[in-house]
């Protein structure tokens, strides 16, 4: 059975910085595909352009050549407003320092994308009380995130993250601020929530214990896709 | 998102507390010294005010109200001539030395009202009758001209206390004696000296010596003929100079006196030039500190903003979100500020000084100024969000 077409594909993609001779190559002629329903994590050192290759699919970065697909449609040819509703409606994600929003309550957080989307206040209320519920922290919806630990920080933002059901769900580098215990267990969250056959999730890592919750992982070396491995159980070294 | 928005700024206590210090400082200043500017100049025309005729006719030379510019008492009668005037009645308008009962001289404001008509006397007396002005010698006084002049008790205990002057108190106008027999209640004039109110014959006998003792004529119009209308036919038929007698600043017209000393005083004095600079100041403070706050806060939440755009929310999302947030901080200033003018007013106006009037339309222009200093610290900080990359959320 051939396999299913590709959830995202960057196909040739440039992306350099600077000008002249400063002009840093952060992506040279990267290929990368990911399918839906898989967890993909993309590896390698730092400054192999993992970041550069994130922001492009993610559509927060326009590349300077190749072609970007997310879901059937290209990328690289919107405009900025077209892009900013391809992510409000498509995508979903878990930053390495959680950016959850001191100032508002956790369910606050959880409601941005809902409201961001359109959704009712009660609306949104109804649904990231449910969805804070199923990271397990129900209960703790007023208060204000700075109250909580790393790891429930990490939840309530894989609570925001989902709760809108995005098709591709991004996360950067989400278990580097916690421990080995938690780190574990907030990636053993985001592969159960976020399974679902129209989901696909793309994860930066330099966290070489978490490799078994990937799928498949990229390797990236250089601004270019170095490797796929199908089998995360053979790579149980640090990339980097 | 804008609930959301509000939450924002309200949560972050420190910052939203130095923006309403910056705000409500802002417009404390601009309201508290716009009502101290408009209580002084409604202060210059205090004679309009405290002497009710629809019209003053004066010598055409005259340009405000407290440089009477003397004319003759045949002025009087040819100003009854005109058609149209119902009454006309002479008023003596001057400043003199009073010489107090211990030797002391203070300014007062001395006006000569007709004794048949009493035209032009106070409209309020706390003690008295305006009847006794018909006796010899006999004067009113206004109630803080009684304390003013008051003489110095000293009590058993050893502390001094003024006692106002009442009826049956006198002083010395021009080495002639004045005895109090009522005491008025008027408003306070720009020159600061008190009231004191005597029939237009006995002005002349304490100003001796002055050939022309007429200041002003004041006139009322007969049922049907307006006071504009009169002024005109009296200009016409007399050549002397006929005013309106409005005082609201507001709704007054071209021929009030009232105005024309405002504008007098407007441009004859440092006094627009002090409290504008005041007013501006207040602004000039409100926009520094608010902005800088403001944009200190934006800076602060940068990263949060960026990762709202990252989740998709548009640049014009973000940039009604800012300007929700210091538009609340703005109304918010200016009731802090409004508030702290009206109480500091309350407390001059118990005390009498310095004269506060506090305008709605003030209100409303403290109102615009604050929500303009708002919106310049939001658009300071528009700019930031819009040029915000989203993708630097992913630089932790």
């Amino acid at each position: 059975m051939p396999d299913p077409a590709p959830a995202i594909r960057l196909r040739r993609v440039d992306k350099s910085f600077g000008a002249g001779e400063a002009r840093i190559f952060a992506l040279k002629q990267a290929d990368f595909e990911a399918r839906a329903g898989e967890l993909i994590m993309l590896v390698g050192p730092s400054g192999c352009g993992k970041t550069t290759l994130l922001s492009v699919l993610a559509g927060t970065l326009r590349a300077d050549a190749g072609e970007v697909e997310a879901f059937g449609r290209r990328l690289d040819g919107l405009g900025q407003a077209e892009l900013t509703a391809f992510r409000r409606a498509n995508l979903g994600f878990v930053f390495q320092s959680f950016n959850l929003i001191p100032t508002l309550s956790v369910r606050e957080n959880v409601m941005v994308p809902l409201l961001i989307q359109g959704a009712s206040r009660a609306e949104a209320v109804r649904r990231a009380d449910a969805m804070l519920a199923k990271v397990g922290l129900g209960g703790r919806e007023d208060g204000p995130p700075t109250a909580l630990s790393g790891g429930q920080q990490q939840r309530v933002a894989i609570a925001r993250a989902l709760v809108h059901e995005p098709r591709l769900l991004i996360c950067d580098e989400p278990t580097s601020a916690l421990d080995k215990d938690t780190g574990q267990k907030v990636m053993a969250m985001i592969r159960d929530l976020s399974r679902s056959p129209d989901r696909c999730v793309v994860v930066v890592t330099h966290d070489h214990r978490i490799f078994r919750h990937a799928d498949r992982i990229a390797e990236m070396e250089d601004g270019r896709i170095r490797r796929v491995v199908d089998d995360p159980s053979t790579l149980d070294t640090p990339a980097s | 998102m804008y609930r959301l928005a509000l939450n924002m700024l309200f949560g972050d206590r420190a910052k939203l507390a130095m923006l309403l210090v910056g705000l409500s400082f802002s417009a404390l200043l601009m309201a508290q010294q716009s009502s101290v500017f408009f209580g002084i100049m409604s202060w210059t025309y205090t004679p309009m005010v405290n002497i009710r005729a629809s019209v003053w006719v004066s010598d055409r030379e005259v340009e405000q109200v407290n440089d009477a510019k003397p004319m003759r008492d045949t002025d009087v009668t040819r100003v009854r001539s005109v058609d149209g005037v119902s009454w006309a009645a002479p008023l003596h308008s001057s400043i003199m030395q009073a010489r107090l009962p211990n030797g002391n001289f203070k300014l007062i404001s001395l006006v000569g009202i007709d004794s048949d008509t009493f035209a032009g006397a106070p409209a309020v007396l706390t003690v008295g009758r305006i009847e006794d002005l018909r006796l010899p010698n006999t004067v009113l006084i206004d109630e803080w001209g009684a304390n003013l002049l008051g003489r110095a008790v000293t009590r058993p205990d050893g502390t001094v206390e003024t006692v106002p002057l009442g009826v049956g108190d006198t002083f010395e106008l021009n080495d002639t004696e004045a005895r109090i027999v009522g005491v008025c209640r008027v408003k306070r004039a720009f020159t600061g000296g008190p009231f004191v109110y005597t029939t237009y014959d006995r002005a002349k006998a304490y100003t001796a010596g002055v050939r022309r003792t007429l200041s002003y004529v004041l006139v009322e119009p007969r049922p049907g003929v307006t006071p504009a209308e009169l002024c005109d036919r009296i200009e016409a038929e007399t050549g002397l100079r006929a005013w309106t007698s409005e005082t609201d600043l507001w709704t007054w017209g071209e021929r009030s006196l009232a105005r024309s000393t405002f504008w007098w005083f407007w441009r004859n004095t440092g006094i627009p030039f002090s409290f504008g600079t005041a007013v501006l100041l207040g602004l000039f403070v409100g926009i520094a500190i608010s902005g800088q706050t403001f944009y200190s806060f934006v800076l602060e939440n940068l990263r949060y903003f960026a990762a709202i755009k990252a989740m998709g929310a548009g640049s014009g999302l973000l940039a009604r979100m800012l300007l929700l947030q210091a538009l609340a901080a703005g109304l918010l200033g200016f009731g802090l500020g409004v508030g702290m003018a009206q109480a500091i007013g309350r407390v001059m106006i118990e005390k009498g000084m310095p004269p506060f009037v506090l305008y709605p339309q003030v209100l409303v222009a403290t109102l615009v100024l604050v929500l303009g200093i708002s919106l310049c610290s939001a658009l300071i900080g528009m700019v930031k969000v819009a040029r915000v990359d989203p993708a630097s959320v992913f630089r932790a």
